[in-house]
């Protein structure tokens, strides 16, 4: 049976500004993206048709995209087709035809209507809303609670810091890959809360609350983090995949976010937060 | 006895699977109509994955809070407040007497709240605040009658309810499984009025005729004892048999004599025709939400009677409709009664609408089971080559497993429509599980084997700190979307946290037994 072991890291051999400086200049890119998105667009992130109102339509037919366009009175945002089941996502912006309208032309065309999804802009901005408050509760929740955990400064900043970087890093990369906000994704992000405060508390538990010496204690914690990390990115990798050949927008949105997420974990964790632990354990603690 | 209690949590996994079990394919169990009882579990699925609409929308209308009636009764106020807003009629206008306090609610479209405001100042009520909305009582008044007008319709396992949003806006949601958009639409979308107008000629200005059409002569709640919709035996149409209650019909026996119907001889209608309306005699105009779907004459016998005033006596009525299914939908709004406002589903302020076809539902249900069983099989490759020990890695994937079977078992029981987001709540529980899992196998198997059952319990619990607040995380940070009840994410929410407890209290603590037994050699 093949077995693969964790490589275990001499940490040794850098600084820890050298260890640092890679997630902190991440991150900084990332929050760069996200504000340069802010200025240019108006958003941090695209918000996408939950968000902003409009019409999804999934139909099927044998009929070439073209033949799909053309079928419609209004211009389609988006057409994506989806090949295991031979249907087509067709999504209108708000205001340009009632879901009615489209139904009906979509009928008169000889498609079958598999579904219709339609979401006014007022509404649209109302779940934005909500969905953003409760990441922002949700996180606050996570740091308030860390804190009480840990009962001190430094330990408690390296998990909510890495926990940040993990949400914001995946939130620039939906950006650069042209993924927009949805509902599957805000869910997605919120699970990160969970996944990327499990290794971090992981660490911190083996470093501060057992015996023995500071690289033993890492190594160990790294062994079983990593571990955790990977097998959550195996298994987000394959959902992603089924998902988007099936065309389940909600699973292959939460999976692509949790990849980008738990990648962005297994750095800031290993790099940052380790760095924190250090500089804390052997300097921090002395001062 | 000793093994019983040293293992009292694996029998504790046991009998929470023996329940789902139960819960999931008793037939005993789950309140399921004879018709879903065919299908093999007791699982309830939501529309995304049975097929079917669903609209989320906010009623139209603003409201005036605080108004001084002045004596007058509500009937008066609303005619008094009608007549100051253009387009608007009586039925259009609620004034309700509260408890606390009077309200105006005027519940058609383009109506702001200044002009709600100005109608009450021209009418000469006072009034506190004006805003956007209706109250309370029309909410709960507008859930019932769509209630029963999809029963009346015959949408089986329609549900109709009100949400109210973080920012404490209010939406009626209508769900009605395996109908399309349109079906659902044409039901609840319109306020379902119907009443009787009669349209007369007045006289003739330079030889044509001048009319004037008296409104609502009958309204809805003028009727009682509606009968079925049937085909008219003399020619086309069709008709719906109703009796007027006593008072309106003598009122109503009177206007006919008042404005020239109920002539000897009754008049003949011509209304319908192409230019009729300008030489028609007399007609009844049966009105359905505002438009004018037939018009009738009286005949000479009726007429002879409502002249006679005998028809008051024993007042029963036709109302006659070009076809059987403009007929049926009559008796459907007569039935249910009328809404007291409309939902808003067009425009800006409107709410959501889905539909999910049957077929793509049910191709939903099958790919997200393959997906979902696809990942856990991810896990479990990831799983065996890390560890190489079966006996570490099965007893985790089927832990990990077992967790979702409970959570499923619990979803039957207490007859949660499951959907996609719930589904992707079992994901996020098999991910957070399957990383519990794998901190309880490192720490137990650190430093050499585990030989006393001494150092396993300490170790176990050293673990379980971490799993315990990786935990508590969670739920925190997913309680906010659990708890408000709007979203498309509370399912997802909800069932992350009922995973994590499940898992921390029950299953997790058994997968550490369950490996002290299969790794210590002291029993």
């Amino acid at each position: 049976m093949v077995e693969f072991t964790v490589p275990e890291v001499d940490y040794t051999r850098y600084t820890n500004r050298q260890l640092a400086a890679v997630p902190l200049a991440v991150l900084a890119v990332a929050l760069l993206v996200i504000g340069g998105w802010y200025v240019a667009t108006g958003a941090p992130v695209n918000p996408g048709v939950d968000f902003t109102g409009g019409t999804e339509l999934r139909i099927a037919t044998d009929a070439p995209q073209s033949e799909v366009t053309a079928a419609f009175d209004s211009q389609p945002e988006s057409i994506r087709s989806v090949a295991a089941d031979g249907t087509y996502v067709v999504t209108f912006q708000s205001g340009s035809a009632t879901s009615s309208e489209l139904q009906t032309q979509a009928e008169d065309a000889g498609f079958e209507v598999r579904s219709i999804d339609a979401v006014s802009a007022n509404f649209g901005g109302e779940t934005q809303l909500l969905a953003l408050g409760g990441l922002a509760v949700a996180f606050a929740g996570m740091s308030v609670l860390v804190f009480a955990m840990f009962r001190s400064f430094v330990p408690s900043i390296a998990v909510v810091l890495s926990a940040f970087s993990d949400i914001v890093i995946p939130v620039a990369l939906m950006n650069l890959f042209g993924i927009e906000l949805s509902l599957g994704t805000v869910a997605a992000l919120l699970m990160l809360i969970g996944y990327s405060v499990d290794s971090d508390i992981l660490l911190n538990n083996h470093v501060l609350r057992r015996s023995g010496d500071f690289y033993e204690s890492t190594a160990r914690a790294m062994r079983t983090g990593v571990t955790m990390t990977l097998t959550s990115i195996a298994a987000m990798i394959v959902m992603t995949i089924t998902a988007t050949l099936f065309g389940i927008q909600l699973l292959a949105a939460i999976g692509t976010v949790l990849v980008f997420g738990l990648t962005a974990d297994l750095m800031n964790t290993y790099m940052l937060n380790v760095t924190l632990l250090r500089w804390y354990k052997f300097e921090g603690v002395a001062r | 006895m000793s093994t019983l209690r040293d293992n009292w949590r694996v029998i504790f996994l046991v009998v929470a699977i023996l329940l789902s079990t139960f819960a999931l394919f008793s037939p005993t169990m789950g309140a399921q109509s004879a018709s879903e009882a065919d299908s093999a579990t007791n699982l309830q699925f939501g529309l995304q994955l049975d097929g079917g609409t669903r609209i989320r929308a906010p009623l139209v209308g603003v409201t005036a809070e605080d108004v001084e009636f002045e004596g007058d009764s509500e009937r008066v106020v609303e005619r008094q407040v009608a007549a100051q807003i253009a387009g608007a009629d009586a039925a259009d206008v609620i004034a309700r007497t509260g408890a606390e306090s009077n309200t105006v609610e005027v519940t058609i479209e383009n109506v702001t709240t200044d002009d709600l405001s100005a109608a009450l100042d021209a009418a000469g009520y006072g009034h506190g605040e004006v805003r956007d909305g209706v109250t309370a009582t029309t909410r709960e008044e507008t859930v019932r009658v769509l209630q029963s007008k999809i029963n009346e319709a015959g949408l089986s396992g329609g549900t109709v309810q009100q949400v109210t949003t973080a920012t404490s806006e209010h939406f009626i949601l209508v769900e009605v499984p395996n109908r399309d958009q349109s079906d659902v639409v044409d039901l609840v979308g319109e306020r379902g009025t119907v009443q009787i107008d009669i349209y007369h000629p007045t006289g003739t200005d330079n030889g044509s005729r001048v009319y004037e059409t008296r409104e609502a002569v009958l309204t809805q709640a003028d009727f009682t004892s509606i009968g079925t919709a049937q085909e008219s035996q003399t020619g086309s149409g069709a008709f719906v048999p109703v009796s007027v209650r006593d008072e309106p019909a003598s009122e109503f026996q009177t206007a006919v004599q008042d404005t020239g119907l109920a002539q000897p001889g009754g008049t003949r209608c011509t209304y319908m025709e192409d230019g009729g309306e300008n030489t028609t005699e007399g007609c009844l105009l049966l009105v359905v939400n505002g438009d004018v779907v037939n018009a009738f004459g009286m005949s000479g016998g009726l007429a002879d009677t409502m002249r006679a005033g005998e028809w008051a006596d024993a007042p029963s009525f036709q109302l006659q409709t070009r076809n059987t299914s403009e007929a049926q939908d009559i008796a459907i709004n007569l039935r249910a009664g009328a809404l007291p406002a409309r939902l808003d589903l067009s425009g800006e302020d409107s709410g959501t609408s889905s539909y999910i076809s049957p077929s793509q539902g049910e191709s939903f249900k099958f790919d997200s089971l393959i997906t979902g069983i696809i990942a856990v099989l991810a896990v479990a490759g990831v799983v065996f080559i890390r560890y190489g020990k079966p006996q570490v890695a099965l007893p985790m994937i089927v832990t990990g497993l077992s967790e979702v079977y409970i959570l499923l078992g619990f979803a039957a029981a207490i007859g949660y429509p499951l959907d996609l987001s719930v589904i992707a709540g079992f994901i996020a529980v098999i991910g957070t599980g399957v990383d519990d899992l794998i901190i309880i196998a490192d720490e137990v198997m650190a430093e050499g084997s585990v030989t006393s059952r001494k150092v396993f319990q300490s170790r176990f619990r050293r673990a379980f700190w971490v799993i315990g607040a990786a935990a508590a995380t969670t739920i925190i940070a997913m309680s906010p979307l659990a708890v408000l009840s709007l979203g498309d994410l509370q399912g997802f929410a909800i069932f992350t946290i009922l995973g994590v407890i499940v898992g921390v209290l029950v299953t997790r603590p058994a997968y550490g037994d369950i490996l002290r037994l299969l790794l210590t050699e002291d029993r």
